[in-house]
């Protein structure tokens, strides 16, 4: 009796283990293979920075990309951004109402605005709406041998297809954050006037403190940043795609998790490295 | 010659066995030259051994079944893909007119080597974003940097030797024009810079017999005035015997017959009558179907 039970036992730690052990190997495996994306996705920016040199050459597609990653962004932007801000004050005026602080709406909305709701809102559409189409679009290219053409004819797709795009995006997504920032502000002003008597000149003064210091450029420099992770990864994960039609779907999908991943690591990153350096300097 | 006849004599290895290139003909030289060329996938060996020469200004055929790795060989010879065993050389088309060494040539060479060649891809690969013009005249643009009258004059001399209404479709993007069309442009691009060389992936699949015979005649006539040497993969018997000088048959990741029209239609190698024939039955179709 003893000795069966403990010949059962260890049958089921052998199966529990090589369960765990089958676990951990597909884990590692997944992360092995994020690691060399990561790994990829490093090296083509580090090539794309190297092609800067170029950009003479892609002004065409540059301006091209720029209209659309940028201009074709700013009503959806403003739409999110000036919903959000008015929600806010909303939300926050009740309860700043109770405590008769209603006066200060505008700083608060202006640090949430200009440090975060900004650059992330912009990151956010910008990576649904047009990271999502490079890739697909760059996926698609690979599918119908499009890049090898660019290859055999020794133009370097870095060069013609990766560096307009992502240089497009970190013009444009900065504009689009100062927009966002604006826009939300202007929300929220909108609705503290009309909800909690705070006059727009009121809310103006509250949130002056914010608006002249360095928090706008923080938020700007940090879109520019997110543009960069949003092009690199929308630009690698097409250039990566295999397997036809199903591959060009997946290297959307990837894109769309893997820049919100990306983007918002950075973002914690990123505030730290603005609180301990940045600020001190800057203020 | 049926099948059932000549399968007593051809065991499966004997259909895999390697032909060695043979004596070049009417003493020309060899311009590429690939031995023993291997390539895996992961654990597949598609390439086992590939030894092929192509000389100077004919028109090699290279038949082979689906999977065969006539694609995988061409992308070797684009410098897509480097020779992880064996070897590839091509004389004269590195930085300086030297023999280009397909495993140690620096990205100069490559570049070098590039600018003689041109590749047509099997979809064409034409840029959707791009209007015919822009997409023949992509490599003066991008490469030689020619000023924009220059290019456009190129472009439509190129688009009249692939037979195409050059002035009305100009500026057309590829989606407006048919698969024929599409394919033309595919070649007119391809030609624009006087290449050396010009590599056809399947350039008549998915077209009508009159456009068909339209490439072909066009492979003919390029071949004869611009003095290319051209290497056309293929599926279509009719193409191959129109167009080809010698006839390569590439099975199991080997060339095993390799010949001129003549020696390719008395060659009893089973897989080599199976595509002749067309048959379904043949070492090529061996575990199909019940
Ligand atoms: N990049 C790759 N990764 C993995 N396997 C590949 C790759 N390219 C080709 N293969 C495999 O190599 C084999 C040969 O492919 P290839 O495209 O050369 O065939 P093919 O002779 O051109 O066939 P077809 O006539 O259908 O075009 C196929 O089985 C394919 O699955
Ligand atoms: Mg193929």
């Amino acid at each position: 009796m003893n000795a069966r039970s403990r010949t059962k036992d260890t049958a089921a730690e052998v199966v529990t283990r090589s369960h765990a052990g089958r676990a951990a190997e597909r884990t590692g495996g997944v992360l092995m293979k994020q690691a060399r994306h990561a790994g990829r996705g490093v090296l083509l920016f580090v090539d794309t920075c190297a092609q800067v040199r170029n950009v003479g050459s892609v002004l065409p597609q540059l301006m091209r990309q720029v209209e659309m990653a940028g201009f074709g962004s700013i009503v959806v932007l403003a739409l999110i951004a000036g919903l959000t801000g008015m929600i806010m004050a909303m939300q926050t005026g009740f309860e700043l109402q109770k405590m008769g602080l209603q006066e200060n709406l505008g700083a608060i909305i202006g640090a949430t605005f200009l440090r975060e709701m900004g650059p992330i809102w912009c990151a956010i559409i910008i990576l649904a709406r047009v990271g999502a189409a490079m890739a697909a679009e760059i996926g698609t290219m690979v599918v119908n041998e499009e890049v090898d053409a660019l290859r055999v004819m020794s133009i370097n797709p870095v060069r013609y297809l990766v560096l307009p795009r992502v240089l497009a995006l970190v013009i444009s997504m900065p504009l689009l954050t100062a927009i966002a920032d604006f826009v939300g502000l202007a929300g929220g002003a909108l609705v503290s006037e009309a909800m909690f008597d705070v006059t727009i000149a009121k809310f103006k003064e509250s949130a002056i403190l914010l608006l002249n210091g360095p928090d706008f450029w923080y938020g700007v420099f940090k879109s520019g940043v997110f543009a960069c992770i949003i092009g690199t990864i929308a630009c690698d994960r097409g250039l990566n795609t295999t397997d036809g039609a199903e591959g060009v779907g997946r290297a959307t999908t990837s894109t769309v998790v893997l820049s919100v991943v990306f983007v918002l690591v950075s973002d914690f990153i990123l505030n730290a490295f603005i609180q301990a350096v940045m600020r001190p300097i800057f203020g | 010659m049926s099948d059932t006849t000549s399968r007593p004599r051809w065991g499966q290895t004997e259909l895999e066995l390697p032909v060695m290139p043979a004596a070049p003909p009417e003493g020309r030289e060899p311009l590429i030259r690939i031995r023993d060329l291997n390539r895996h996938f992961g654990p597949r060996h598609i390439l086992r051994g590939v030894s092929l020469d192509v000389y100077q200004g004919e028109t090699l055929v290279i038949l082979g079944g689906s999977g065969s790795g006539k694609t995988t060989l061409l992308r070797h010879l684009m410098a897509m893909l480097r020779p992880e065993d064996g070897r590839i050389t091509i004389k004269g088309v590195a930085a300086g007119g030297r023999d280009l060494d397909m495993a140690s040539a620096s990205d100069e060479d490559i570049e070098s080597y590039r600018r003689n060649l041109g590749v047509v891809f099997q979809m064409a690969a034409l840029l959707n974003s791009l209007t015919v013009l822009e997409n023949v005249g992509l490599p003066l643009v991008e490469v030689d940097r020619l000023p924009p009258e220059q290019v456009r004059e190129r472009v439509v001399e190129s688009l009249r030797r692939v037979y195409l209404p050059a002035e009305e479709i100009l500026n057309l993007k590829p989606a407006a024009l048919s698969g024929g069309m599409r394919k033309r442009v595919g070649i007119a691009r391809a030609i624009i810079q006087r290449p050396r060389i010009i590599l056809y992936d399947e350039p008549t699949t998915g077209l009508d017999p009159v456009t068909v015979n339209g490439v072909n005649e066009l492979t003919l006539d390029l071949q004869k005035r611009l003095g290319v040497t051209s290497i056309v993969i293929t599926h279509d018997m009719n193409a191959a015997f129109m167009i080809a000088d010698r006839i390569a048959l590439l099975y199991k990741g080997r060339i095993v017959a390799c010949g001129t029209k003549d020696e390719t239609r008395l060659n009893p190698h089973p897989v080599l009558q199976q595509m002749l024939t067309g048959s379904t039955t043949g070492p090529l179709t061996e575990g199909y179907g019940s």
